[in-house]
């Protein structure tokens, strides 16, 4: 059994990156339809927010379209936007904390909690989810969406995060732990 | 599969691990590869034994992985998309970025101004002219500056890779790909492909490319 999103990319895929590398953008525009969804749902979970979503995915395309040159292995590029995707995310949540630092009171219109706009869309314990998501560390958060809801395996997931399989196990481990222990009491 | 997490982190009140917890709850939900697992674990832990259904901590742990298992599936399952612009803010962007072109040399530079283009635009012309070659597709194409002729022409060199149809005669096809690429360079961009490496990746079985007029056929 395959879990989504962990197939190997198929020779269409490997063909498209090698016609964008060349500088093909009708190729790369292919690409990019193809994963921006998903690297928008990554992003608007870690972001809860669909702009500051939306701006990641734009940034994480253009500069792929950049280093498409340095990307060795045509069939490595999803793998390589989970990447971008992921740290520019940590990197957005970084720059907000001081703001939360310096001022306790307005962290509310920064907190990292249930969508508003999408929460009408969404059942409640998946509203609940959202809320429990919001407790984790950034990387927690990651860690257990890459591997949850993307599919990606424990040693992609260290390699996006600079970490070890078996750090990133425990990781997961303790999230799900935390999010159950949270989702306990809903019903 | 053993796990290799610190179990005492995840351990309940009672001993058991809320990690094996997990593993038998996907188990035990009959999902592929789950399904017809027996159940009489050699851990211990088995989600039905005596302990899981008489221990409260058990049963409440084991009722918050549940919650936490459904909502995951509608959370994967729901369709969050993003504006539908974004596609063609993100081409825009990439339309007008240039980078990602290689890089830049001077065709020539007059009093009136000087031409410059990129590498890959002329890695391009290297692309389609080899394509109009029968049997022939043409893949990565590289190129670098490589100076200039005595008389200023500029000069390139780089290599090419290509896929023929299977059947073609090889030295002929790839000898026609140099010279229709250097002809190309010359009529339409005025640069001297100065040398080409052509490399042969792969054979095409020429009923299936399905890419118009690339089949031997």
């Amino acid at each position: 059994m395959v879990r989504p999103g962990t197939a190997v990319p198929g020779t269409e895929e490997t063909a498209l990156v090698a016609r964008a590398r060349n500088g093909d953008v009708r190729a790369y525009e292919s690409l990019v339809r193809r994963y921006q969804e998903p690297m928008y749902r990554l992003a608007v979970r870690m972001l809860s927010s669909s702009s500051d979503a939306e701006d990641v995915v734009q940034e994480v395309f253009l500069t792929a379209w950049r280093r498409l040159d340095q990307l060795h292995d045509d069939s490595a590029f999803v793998g390589w936007l989970y990447r971008s995707t992921t740290n520019r995310c940590l990197n957005v949540l970084r720059a907000r904390r001081p703001m939360a630092d310096v001022d306790p009171d307005t962290t509310a219109t920064r907190r990292v909690d249930a969508q508003p706009e999408h929460a009408a869309e969404l059942n409640d314990q998946v509203a609940a989810l959202l809320a429990a998501l919001g407790q984790l560390t950034p990387e927690q958060r990651a860690c257990w969406l890459l591997r949850e809801v993307h599919g990606r395996s424990y040693d992609e997931i260290a390699h996006v995060v600079d970490s070890s399989t078996t750090a990133v196990r425990g990781r997961i481990a303790r999230a799900r732990a935390q999010l159950a222990e949270v989702m306990r009491p809903w019903r | 599969m053993a796990l290799n997490g610190p179990p005492e982190d995840n351990a309940l009140p009672c001993g058991r691990s809320l990690e094996r917890l997990w593993e038998r709850l996907d188990d035990g939900a009959g999902g592929p590869g789950g399904a017809g697992r027996s159940t009489d674990g050699t851990d211990g832990t088995d989600v039905t034994d005596d302990h899981v259904r008489s221990c409260p901590h058990c049963s409440a742990a084991l009722s918050g992985l549940g919650e936490l298992r459904t909502a995951t599936t509608s959370l994967k399952e729901e369709r969050v998309r993003p504006a539908r612009d974004l596609t063609a803010r993100i081409m825009a962007a990439v339309r007008a970025e240039p980078r990602g072109l290689g890089a830049m040399f001077a065709l020539d530079a007059q009093e009136r101004g000087r031409t410059d283009i990129s590498e890959r635009a002329v890695a391009a012309i290297v692309r389609f002219a080899a394509e109009g070659v029968d049997g022939v597709r043409a893949g990565r194409c590289e190129l670098h500056a490589a100076g200039t002729t005595e008389d200023g022409t500029a000069m390139v060199e780089g290599r090419l890779t290509v896929s023929v149809a299977y059947g073609v005669e090889f030295a002929g096809v790839l000898e026609r790909v140099r010279r229709q690429a250097v002809d190309a360079c010359t009529a339409r961009v005025g640069v001297l492909l100065a040398r080409l490496d052509i490399e042969v990746g792969g054979l095409d079985d020429g009923a299936r490319t399905g890419e118009p007029g690339r089949s031997i056929g």
